[in-house]
């Protein structure tokens, strides 16, 4: 045991230090910080400063408008008074207020106004005009105002539910990039450190001291807490990129579900992937030989790649539901399913199981491979050679 | 006490080791020698446990070597392997600990290593900023930092400039004195004269001879007779049998066993006798004769 930590942590510091790795992190955590709020710098203001010129009643009716939508959206809306027109007319032209309603008759604003806040803007004149005309008409203030409180429409779905629609697919698009750069990478790595081990035969001196279980355990392991390092500073930095623009308020319910999800999936994926590539690399001698043969791990990373993103296109079709169920697709489509919200949990269960049984085979055969080709140096070991 | 058994291995249809049987004692050092491509690196592979024979065995004290075995014993392949990018002291302390060391035991036999091999002033650089005998030295640190109880070492000398091989000579005695069994192949002839007990010959992955240095000299059918002799016309050894090679007043014959008297004879009624003694072998006489 001692041996495979102490390969891990050569891993670690090693690779840890190298700038591909640091790189990596730091481009990989400011891009999806970056992606993180970018929704947030093209969607509009959630909060108005209106200037009104007159009319207590208008003030009183927008105060609670903007009260009104705090709960759905977080729309504020802050009541400026003016004494006459042109003072308004000056603070729209200087962007003190988003617009400001004079004598209850017209809108100022500076181009056009803003659509959420020109809505806003005729039910709370619609809202005050109605209680004025009625009082107007010798009804009782009082009764009028109770009259005007009125419930809003309660928002029922009665297919799925799709308020948090786009904000979901964004963080399975996110996902989808991520999972991709972090199964890729790592796996990478992992061949060609097995590869630099065997080609310069310090795999040599190494299994004479320890088992080869032990030499490939710690390297996969090593190199997986780099990666698994990765991912969490990734979450952190879009989670918190998504906290400090206020942004967060707009994500779905269940977050912490979806980064668990990921978290798990990753694990199993990369244990998956990275022992593929080491009994894939342990093949050859050379670094140059190394892309090519692990070409079908590339190709298999590239299509678990593309189905994900299907799936986070369409995270409710059949076809994304079968293939999350599928060994080693599911590793990336089930998280980004999950991140589309309403999988069923015996689907959940169904995928990890299934994964979990191709994951302890590729382990089992992937072991057997590297331990057998690792110490043949020379031409390229054939697959058929060592399997049996 | 390390013996090696009946090693068979083929490659395809080459032969590469035909019955390789030899042993090396506590604190022996035995030097393996043969021309390139003899069965050297295989036999040395096959007894690290890094390479399987298709039949033989390899013994410590009677039983079958195990891996738990393997780990104490220390290793130089033939070809260099080292991580390039990784500092020489951390590196070296990194196989300390691989091989059970503590980390305050590995890097007490780092530090004192180091020293030993003139490496100190680069224990801070990579490895691969090295020249090839500074590496071959830091190969060597690796292979004897956990104080091993057996050592195997495929050509550890070459690459050394002579003040290494010194340094290398002078710790692997410090090992044999320490009661290890001392493995080495190399092709310095006259450094395994110096330095071994014991030789063992492979040829064409058979041994061809496995014995003392001394006993290997001292072997009949072999041996010359040397005759120098002062004031005599170069023709006196007309009529001498045995292979005869000059050069000036000093004469070789090989194969004189049974007329050395009348060589004698010959030799004092030519000149005035200045020296006549048979002559042990050099090693690398030994090795011409043995290969070929
Ligand atoms: N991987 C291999 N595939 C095929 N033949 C091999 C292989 N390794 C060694 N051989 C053959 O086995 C024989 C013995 O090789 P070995 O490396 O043991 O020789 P050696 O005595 O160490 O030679 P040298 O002095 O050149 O190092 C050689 O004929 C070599 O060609
Ligand atoms: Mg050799």
């Amino acid at each position: 045991m001692n041996g495979l930590w102490l390969v891990a942590r050569r891993e670690i510091t090693t690779r840890g230090r190298t700038k591909g790795f640091v790189v990596g992190l730091v481009l990989s955590a400011v891009l999806v910080g970056a992606l993180a709020v970018l929704p947030r710098l093209f969607s509009g203001p959630d909060s108005f400063t209106v200037g009104v010129v007159g009319s207590p009643a208008l003030q009183s009716a927008l105060a609670e408008a903007g009260a009104g939508r705090q709960g759905e959206d977080g729309t504020e809306v802050t009541v400026e008074p003016f004494t006459d027109e042109a003072a308004a007319r000056k603070a729209v032209l200087d962007g003190d207020v988003d617009a400001a309603v004079v004598g209850d008759r017209r809108t100022l604003a500076d181009g056009e106004v803003d659509r959420e806040l020109g809505a806003l803007l005729e039910s709370a004149h619609q809202a005050a005009q109605t209680q004025k005309q009625l009082s107007e008409a010798g009804l009782d203030p009082a009764k009028v105002s109770a009259a005007m409180r009125v419930a809003p429409l309660e928002q029922v779905s009665v297919g799925a539910d799709t308020r948090y629609e786009d904000v979901r697919t964004g963080i399975a698009f996110l996902l989808v990039m991520v999972l991709f750069f972090l199964l890729l990478q790592p796996s990478m790595y992992v061949a060609m450190g097995v590869v630099e081990e065997k080609g310069s035969r310090i795999v040599e001196i190494l299994l004479t001291s320890i088992r080869p279980w032990q030499l490939l355990g710690g390297k996969i392991l090593g190199l997986g807490v780099l990666a698994l390092a990765n991912l969490v500073v990734i979450i952190v930095a879009g989670l918190g990129a998504a906290v400090a623009t206020g942004f967060s308020a707009d994500l779905p319910p269940g977050m912490a579900g979806i980064v668990l999800s990921a978290l798990f999936w990753f694990l199993l994926g990369y244990a998956f992937f990275a022992t593929m590539a080491a009994a894939l690399s342990s093949l050859v001698s050379r670094q140059e030989e190394v892309s090519s043969v692990i070409s079908p791990l590339t190709l298999l990373i590239m299509a678990t790649y593309f189905v994900s993103y299907f799936a986070a296109v369409e995270p409710g079709s059949g076809v994304a539901r079968i293939l999350s169920l599928i060994p080693p697709f599911s590793t990336m489509v089930m998280p980004v399913r999950t991140a589309g919200g309403g999988v069923p949990f015996w689907e959940i269960g169904l995928a990890a199981a299934l994964m979990a049984v191709a994951t302890a085979a590729m382990l089992a055969l992937g072991a057997r491979v590297y331990e057998r080709a690792v110490l043949r140096t020379g031409a390229r070991v054939k697959l058929s050679e060592v399997v049996r | 006490m390390i013996e090696i058994d009946d090693l068979h291995k083929r490659y395809g249809d080459k032969i590469a080791l035909d019955g390789v049987s030899f042993s090396v004692k506590p604190g022996e050092m035995f030097g393996f020698v043969g021309a390139n491509g003899a069965g050297k690196t295989t036999t040395m592979r096959i007894l690290m446990g890094v390479l399987f024979a298709d039949s033989g065995q390899v013994r410590r004290d009677g039983r079958a070597l195990a891996f738990e075995d393997r780990r104490r014993f220390g290793y130089m392949p033939e070809e260099r392997g080292l991580y390039q990018k990784m500092k020489v002291a951390e590196q070296v302390h990194y196989f300390g600990q691989l091989n059970g060391l503590s980390p305050k035991g590995a890097a007490k036999a780092t530090g004192d290593l180091l020293e030993r091999l003139a490496l100190t002033e680069r224990a801070g650089d990579e490895v691969g900023a090295l020249s090839l005998g500074n590496q071959q030295r830091v190969q060597l640190a690796v292979a004897l930092v956990h104080d091993p109880e057996v050592l195997v070492l495929d050509e550890p000398f070459s690459g050394l400039d002579p003040i290494a091989v010194d340094a290398l000579a002078e710790v692997l005695a410090e090992r044999r004195a320490a009661g290890v069994p001392v493995l080495f192949s190399s092709h310095q002839l006259d450094l395994v004269e110096r330095l071994c007990d014991s030789v063992g010959i492979i040829s064409a992955g058979r041994m061809v001879a496995s014995d003392t240095v001394e006993a290997l000299r001292a072997r009949e059918g072999r041996r010359l007779l040397k005759v120098v002799v002062r004031g005599a016309t170069p023709d006196w050894t007309t009529g001498l049998s045995g292979n005869i090679t000059k050069n000036g007043d000093e004469v070789l014959f090989a194969d004189a066993n049974g007329s050395d008297q009348e060589i004698l004879r010959a030799a004092t009624a030519a000149g005035t006798v200045e020296h006549f003694g048979w002559e042990r072998p050099t090693l690398t006489e030994i090795f011409r004769e043995a290969v070929a």
